[in-house]
């Protein structure tokens, strides 16, 4: 983990007074040497205050905020960031632990009439939260790590998915998990599919097909790889449709829930792996593609505004969402409308557009492309937050306000018009599945059942 | 390839919307880009028309009378008077029971959180039985925890306007908020869905507890006035259920921002939007354009998606982007500018001509915005149309003070409905 | 002849507030006079920094070495309105390397701690600064707040007997023969804290001694005693920035020049400054240029600030004085050193002296001086103590103070503003809401200002600070002056409020581009569209004709209601 708050000794706090009381004449030269713009020296965090220039008060942040409306412990996205930061001095380093109550569902990002970046503020205090103010002995701090690093756990638990899955729902490892981990047990673990997307894609021998124009590097994720590989596997048929070749190179959590956990350090260590392997096939042509939403803003935002690394810029610049993908390069609709039309099933979706989505300016692509299809129809529930926001659902303290703010989506499926759930993003599929019974399913997978009928 | 529609309104707030409505009772495709929420959620939700003339003399009894005497480049004197009484009656149609004072043409007087009293021609139904021109005995009650409204001083305030009611104020403990920095939707929230709250002897609904609390300041009044957080979505429930209880009338007193009120209106208006089938895409920045060879028409624009350009095109746009408020309307301490087309914003050269030194005086840049022809298309320095096919709507208007005249949801309203009739006659068959 | 007080001290800025605290913690009894508020004149418009004297260690070494004694001192004494920042002066490449040195020679000989770092080791310390900055001196600068130095002075003269009263300008000195005796003084709302709307009235304060501590206004002071004193007052711009770019106070090392310091202040950095002499301190343009200077100049060291959203500018006046003779030309010449005119030496006017100069790092020491000449004067045989007891609020601090029920950065500032007092202030049973979110400040510290205050909403906001941040009052003024009812009716609360904004605005006209533009215009909209606080009938007079507009519909207002009843015999 981070040795971010060691370093403070020798420059820390005490900076300012060794100047007056040491009268030591120190001749240095750096002429000509590099320097980045540093931050905070002692903690290695960003000078996030100039951040708040852009803030006008108008507070349409805090209306946005899904939690501070159903738990008033949590003062607002507008006091967690420009406000808290704009009244930093450098020795300043106590973070208000309502921090911790944040979802990071971004909400207040994609509110914000003026650009104050405020999910990067947020990710930044909590980091600086949980470097600082968080045992590193205490439980909270290590079911957040388990949290964080889901692809751990998964990795070890897809190799005997089944044994895993059996365990996993013994109401005696829940009860272990409340009592001692804090993880709620009113939830099911998400199974662990008996072949993982990298197995299949392993067995059917990566790519079929080859080009040298169109070609993609797909970003996974770990929840498509051990739990819903059909996912992954509805991506590579749809692109291989379109005449795509499909990489799938080595990779890691996109960090998500590690940023949404203040483990940043854990965080970086995937970023630069991620950025790494995808950035020379950016280089080598590849457009990076996503099929989580989630993972797609944190290859495109978050990284770029918490790491400094060496192509963060170009894959970033060079990442989409899948569909998004299609839609932007190839007619998808025309392709869409013309698949359609025949004697396939009518069908019926409650749609629910991602957080994170949102941000990224997909709300409306999967109603679009419903309008597309004959015999398809896609309700769009609304805009209320599914309120899992990944791992925060889990956590034993945060089960009800997840379930509360929930509660309006739950409403608005449930009058909609049909009897399936869709969305992109799995965690908010979760919630939805739990709070309605619906099964749900990725606009990914019915685009393949629409296209690949044939 | 491009994102195709065939009208594109670039902006969210009342004007984009009320263009992207109008445009798709006409037109097959219509889309919506909305970058971040609009400033609809800063305004108090009520309908401005006109408030007071251009020489500041009012409050205005009946808007209609002084409209015909506007300045020439005033928004409303471009689409005339049967256009703005239109564009009333499609929003009356559009929002239906949601807002009320269409029954006639004169301005209602409508209680302020200042305990001011301002013109207004429609007004959201939470605050009809407020209105201070409705002679009614009234109660404010005002909460500890929210320190902007304070409602004993907002009731003295009215008396030294000289309403014709008797007003008094009390200040309440909120059921069920403990902590003095709640957000304002915390407490919408909790009586929306009724939540259990601590009663002294055990739990009860919040709305039972607020209306036992309210209940012994009622004597001699018929109506009671609440801060606007009356319930978010079901806000109608919520003041129905309070008023049940009371025996009273009970009305929102408007503010903001933040304004729940102006979020109900934006919502209201997205439900029409979707109904209407118009795309909506919001998160994402217009920051550029492509205009034809020779200049006169916009080819597409290009929106930002996370560093990568994506071309939207359409055969008319409507910009809709704001004022100085929304962004639509940029400065620097050389210039002022609208960032997307760059459309000509006349203003003065010297920074210091853009003020006036009295707070409330005639500031020039309360009037920065573009120029535009009589089809609201904007106009270069030289007077021709910017682009044949964009048109303007709302705050990114120049030529008008909407705080002074009280007139800002009017000519958004206007301006949006004539921009988006215009921008779908133009539609290429 | 019995006089109504010993001491009459005109002049609420630091050094008055200063004579008085000395005076009254030696025995004496003392009458303070201020026109405005405390701070209202030079002390309030200054750019926040305590000077270590490095700015002073080549051209003044006497006026250094003054410095760095008190800096240190009120480090001690003033703890609550001191922020250790550290201070550097920076060297671009076309900055004197000579001077440089000169200087790093000078602080030497006058006793400053210094250090040269590196353009490298300089960028460590503040990240911002620019990339070919080559070479720093470090030296203990810190910033002070004029505002929370002075009203502690005040209270401590309170606290040991004083009386002061702001709002009361003196509008004639008394002075019969070769004497002064006393000022006639015109109260704006009466004698006692300031009310808005209360009448005012004048009052004859006699007094066995008077001393003139008006600063830039010291000659038109004397010139109500027929003596003349020739202050030369010089105008300084200060541009305040949103946030801090800086932690550290940047000077530009070179010889002299406008434009070549930033100050961290509170929230906020303060970039001064220019200096032009003026007429009259009263009656100055405040131009555009100066502004400009400001921050383009100021740009070659921190290039942040070309972009950086300001909030205000302000303008202070130099009280500069030289004796006659010297006949300088140009004011940043003049010399920043203090003088005491003693109008029986001088002028053979017995019962009055002036002080003038001199600059708030030195208030202390200055007020020692006046002090200890009136003493001589008046005979009376008690030592200095201020440079040893510390000011209210700056006493030792609890070692763990809670957090009242505040999240951690409100609880956090409010300690750094209130100091010693913070229990005192914020204990309290009752909701305590933030009024000011961009300062942090809560209702309790609001309420203690206007204790302190009355209905002077200006004087309040330089207790706390509230108003002063991004929305420069925009959401918050209200809320602030909610707090003066019920204790004032509703017109002196609103007259309350009008001052207030009105002051806001002052300031934050010279900041109208950009993002404080767009908050400005955010800010009227508020008020006009939403609030009509632009044509209040209780603000304009006039009287509506309530019958004539919309009275709703029957049934208006959901209908399910029932039991409306009218108050005044119905619809008409």
């Amino acid at each position: 983990m981070s040795d971010t708050g060691g370093s403070s000794a020798e420059d820390g706090g005490e900076g300012s007074e060794s100047g007056p009381t040491d009268g030591d004449v120190l001749e240095t030269d750096g002429e000509g040497a590099f320097d980045p713009i540093e931050v905070f020296p002692e903690t290695g965090e960003p000078d996030l205050r100039p951040g708040a220039d852009d803030c006008y008060k108008c507070s349409t942040c805090d209306t946005n905020c899904p939690v501070a409306a159903v738990d008033e412990e949590f003062p607002g996205p507008k006091f967690q960031g420009p406000e808290q930061w704009r009244l930093k001095r450098r020795e300043d380093h106590d973070i208000d632990p309502s921090i911790t109550k944040c979802s990071n569902c971004m909400r207040c990002d994609h509110a914000c009439p003026t650009g104050v970046p405020l999910s990067q503020q947020h990710n930044t205090a909590r980091a600086e939260y949980v470097a600082q103010q968080v045992s590193r002995f205490s439980r909270e701090y290590w079911r957040n790590r388990l949290l964080a690093n889901y692809g751990t756990m998964a990795r070890l638990g897809s190799r005997v998915p089944r044994l895993t899955n059996a365990v996993m729902g013994l109401s005696a490892t829940k009860w272990l998990n409340e009592r001692v981990l804090g993880i709620t047990s009113e939830r099911e673990f998400p199974e662990f599919a008996t072949e993982t997307f990298r197995e299949w894609w392993a067995d059917r021998g990566g790519a079929r097909v080859s080009s040298e124009e169109k070609r993609i590097a797909y970003f996974h994720g770990d929840y498509a790889n051990y739990n819903t590989p059909e996912v992954g596997k509805a991506l590579v048929r749809v692109f291989e449709s379109f005449g795509y070749e499909v990489a799938v190179p080595d990779q890691r959590c996109s960090g998500t829930p590690m940023f949404a956990n203040g483990m940043l350090e854990d965080a970086r260590r995937a970023a630069t792996f991620n950025v790494e392997a995808f950035r020379e096939l950016v280089e080598d042509g590849y457009d990076v593609v996503c099929s989580c939403t989630s993972c797609s803003f944190a290859l495109r935002q978050e990284y770029l505004e918490l790491f400094d690394l060496k192509g963060v810029e170009t894959v970033a610049t060079n990442t989409y969402d899948a569909v998004e993908y299609l839609r932007i390069y190839e007619d998808l609709e025309g392709a869409l409308a013309e698949a359609s039309g025949d004697d396939g099933q009518p069908a019926a979706f409650a749609y629910h557009t991602p957080c994170h989505a949102r941000n990224q300016g997909l709300d409306g692509q999967t109603v679009e492309l419903g309008d597309a299809v004959d015999g398809l129809e896609v309700h769009d529930v609304g805009d209320s937050c599914s309120g899992i926001s990944g791992t925060y659902g889990w956590k034993r303290e945060r089960y009800e306000t997840s379930m509360t703010i929930g509660a309006e989506m739950f409403e608005h499926i449930e009058r909609a018009d049909a009897d399936t759930g869709l969305t992109e993003c799995p965690t908010c599929a979760m919630q939805m599945e739990h709070g309605t019974g619906y099964e749900v399913r990725h606009t990914l997978e019915v685009l393949a059942d629409v296209l690949l009928e044939q | 390839m491009a994102i195709e529609d065939d009208v594109l309104v670039i902006g969210g707030g009342l004007a984009g919307m009320t263009a992207a409505l109008t445009a798709a009772e006409r037109a097959s495709r219509v889309r919506l880009l909305s970058y971040k929420q609009s400033t609809l959620c800063h305004a108090s939700g009520l309908i401005d028309v006109l408030g007071y003339a251009p020489d500041r003399s009012g409050p205005l009894v009946d808007p209609f009378d002084a409209i015909p005497d506007l300045p020439q480049g005033h928004p409303y004197e471009r689409v005339g008077t049967d256009a703005i009484r239109e564009a009333l009656h499609f929003f009356d149609a559009v929002v239906g029971d949601a807002y009320r004072g269409a029954h006639t043409d004169r301005n209602a007087l409508v209680p302020t959180g200042d305990g001011t009293v301002k013109p207004t021609a429609r007004y959201p139904a939470s605050t009809a039985a407020g209105l201070a021109s409705r002679p009614r005995a009234t109660l404010l009650v005002g909460f500890e925890t929210l320190p902007d409204f304070d409602a004993p001083l907002a009731a003295a305030h009215l008396r030294e306007t000289g309403v014709p009611f008797e007003t008094r104020g009390v200040t309440l403990q909120f059921p069920g908020i403990q902590r003095a920095d709640a957000t304002l939707t915390r407490y919408a929230h909790l009586l929306e869905r009724d939540e259990p709250v601590d009663a002294g002897a055990g739990a009860a609904p919040a709305r039972t507890v607020l209306a036992e609390a309210v209940r012994p300041h009622l004597e001699g009044v018929s109506r009671v006035g609440f801060p606007p957080i009356l319930g978010d979505e079901h806000h109608a429930v919520v003041r129905r259920d309070l008023e049940e209880r009371l025996g009273v009338a009970v009305f929102e007193v408007p503010s903001g921002p933040p304004s729940l009120p102006g979020i109900r209106l934006e919502r209201l208006l997205f439900d029409a939007l979707e109904e209407l089938s118009v795309r909506v895409t919001t998160g994402v920045p217009v920051v550029d354009y492509e205009a034809s060879a020779d200049g006169g028409r916009i080819e597409h624009v290009l929106v930002d998606r996370n560093g990568q350009r994506v071309p939207y095109r359409a055969d008319s746009y409507v910009l809709a982007t704001g004022g100085l408020v929304g962004t639509g309307i940029d400065s620097s301490r050389e210039r002022v500018s609208e960032p997307i087309f760059d459309c000509n914003v006349a203003h003065p050269t010297d920074r210091y001509d853009w003020f006036e030194d009295d707070a409330f005086g005639d500031h020039p840049f309360a009037r920065f915005g573009v120029t535009v022809d009589r089809e609201l298309r904007p106009l270069a320095a030289d007077g021709e149309p910017e682009f044949a096919n964009l048109r303007a709507a709302g705050a990114v208007l120049g030529g008008y003070d909407y705080a002074a005249e009280k007139s800002g949801s009017g000519v958004s309203l206007a301006t949006g409905y004539v921009a988006g009739t215009h921008a779908a006659a133009e539609v290429r068959g | 002849m019995a006089r109504d007080t010993e001491v009459l001290v005109l002049g609420g800025g630091s050094t008055g507030c200063g004579v008085a605290r000395d005076l009254a913690r030696r025995g004496l009894e003392v009458t303070l006079l201020e026109r405005g508020n405390l701070t209202h004149g030079t002390t309030g418009r200054m750019h926040g920094l305590l000077h270590s004297g490095a700015r002073y260690a080549i051209s003044d070494q006497a006026s250094a070495r003054e410095c760095i004694e008190e800096n240190r001192v009120l480090r001690e004494i003033a703890g609550h309105c001191v922020e250790e920042t550290g201070g550097l002066f920076v060297k671009r490449p076309e900055d004197s390397a000579d001077y440089f040195e000169e200087k790093l020679r000078g602080c030497r000989d006058c006793g400053i701690p210094a250090r040269v770092r590196s353009g490298r080791e300089a960028r460590e310390i503040e990240p911002f600064l620019a990339p070919d900055i080559d070479r720093a001196l470090e030296v203990p600068d810190a910033a002070i707040d004029p505002f929370r130095l002075c009203v502690a002075n005040a209270r401590d003269a309170e606290a040991h007997g004083a009386r002061i009263e702001t709002h009361a300008e003196v509008v004639d000195v008394l002075r019969e023969g070769d004497d002064v005796h006393g000022v006639e003084v015109r109260h704006e709302s009466g004698p006692g804290k300031r009310v808005h709307r209360r009448s005012g009235s004048t009052e004859t304060i006699t007094a066995e001694y008077v001393v003139n501590a008006t600063g830039a206004w010291a000659g038109q002071l004397a010139g109500m005693a027929d003596l003349e004193v020739a202050v030369r007052p010089s105008k300084g711009a200060m541009t305040i920035t949103n946030v801090r770019q800086v932690d550290t106070v940047i000077n530009r090392c070179r010889p002299k020049g406008d434009a070549d310091i930033v100050v961290p202040h509170e929230t906020t950095a303060i970039l001064g400054t220019t200096d032009v002499e003026v007429d009259d301190p009263d009656d100055y343009p405040e131009e555009r240029w100066e502004v400009d200077l400001l921050i383009d100049r100021l740009a070659e060291l921190l290039p942040i600030l070309r972009e950086a959203r300001t909030i205000r500018s302000f303008w202070g006046v130099r009280p500069l004085y030289e004796p006659p003779g010297r006949g300088t030309e140009d004011p940043t010449d003049i010399t920043r050193e203090f003088f005491l005119l003693d109008h029986r030496e001088r002028d053979g006017v017995t019962g009055m002296a002036s002080i003038v100069g001199g600059k708030v790092t030195t208030y202390r020491a200055m007020a020692e001086t006046v002090a200890d000449h009136v003493c001589a004067e008046l005979g009376v045989r008690a030592s200095c103590s201020t440079a040893d007891e510390p000011l209210p609020g700056s006493e030792e601090l609890e070692a763990a103070m809670d957090d009242f029920g505040l999240r951690s950065p409100i609880a956090r500032r409010s300690r750094q503003r209130l100091g010693s007092r913070t229990r005192d202030v914020l204990e309290t049973d009752e909701p305590n809401p933030v009024l000011c979110d961009c300062e942090g400040v809560t209702r309790a510290e609001v309420r203690d200002a206007i204790a302190q205050s009355g209905t002077d909403l200006n004087a309040v906001r330089i207790r706390t600070r509230a108003s002063m941040g991004n929305c420069q009052g925009g959401f918050c003024c209200h809320a602030i002056a909610n707090e003066l009812h019920p204790a004032h009716d509703e017109p002196v609360v609103r007259a309350a409020l009008d001052e207030l904004l009105k002051e806001r605005w002052r300031g934050e006209r010279h900041a109208l581009w950009g993002d404080q533009l767009s908050q400005a215009m955010l800010n009227y909209a508020l008020h006009a569209t939403t609030l009509n606080r632009d044509r209040d009938p209780a603000r304009t007079g006039e009287s509506i004709d309530y019958g004539a507009f919309d009275r709703g519909q029957t049934g208006d207002g959901a209908g399910a209601f029932v039991g409306e009843k009218t108050t005044d015999g119905g619809d008409r």
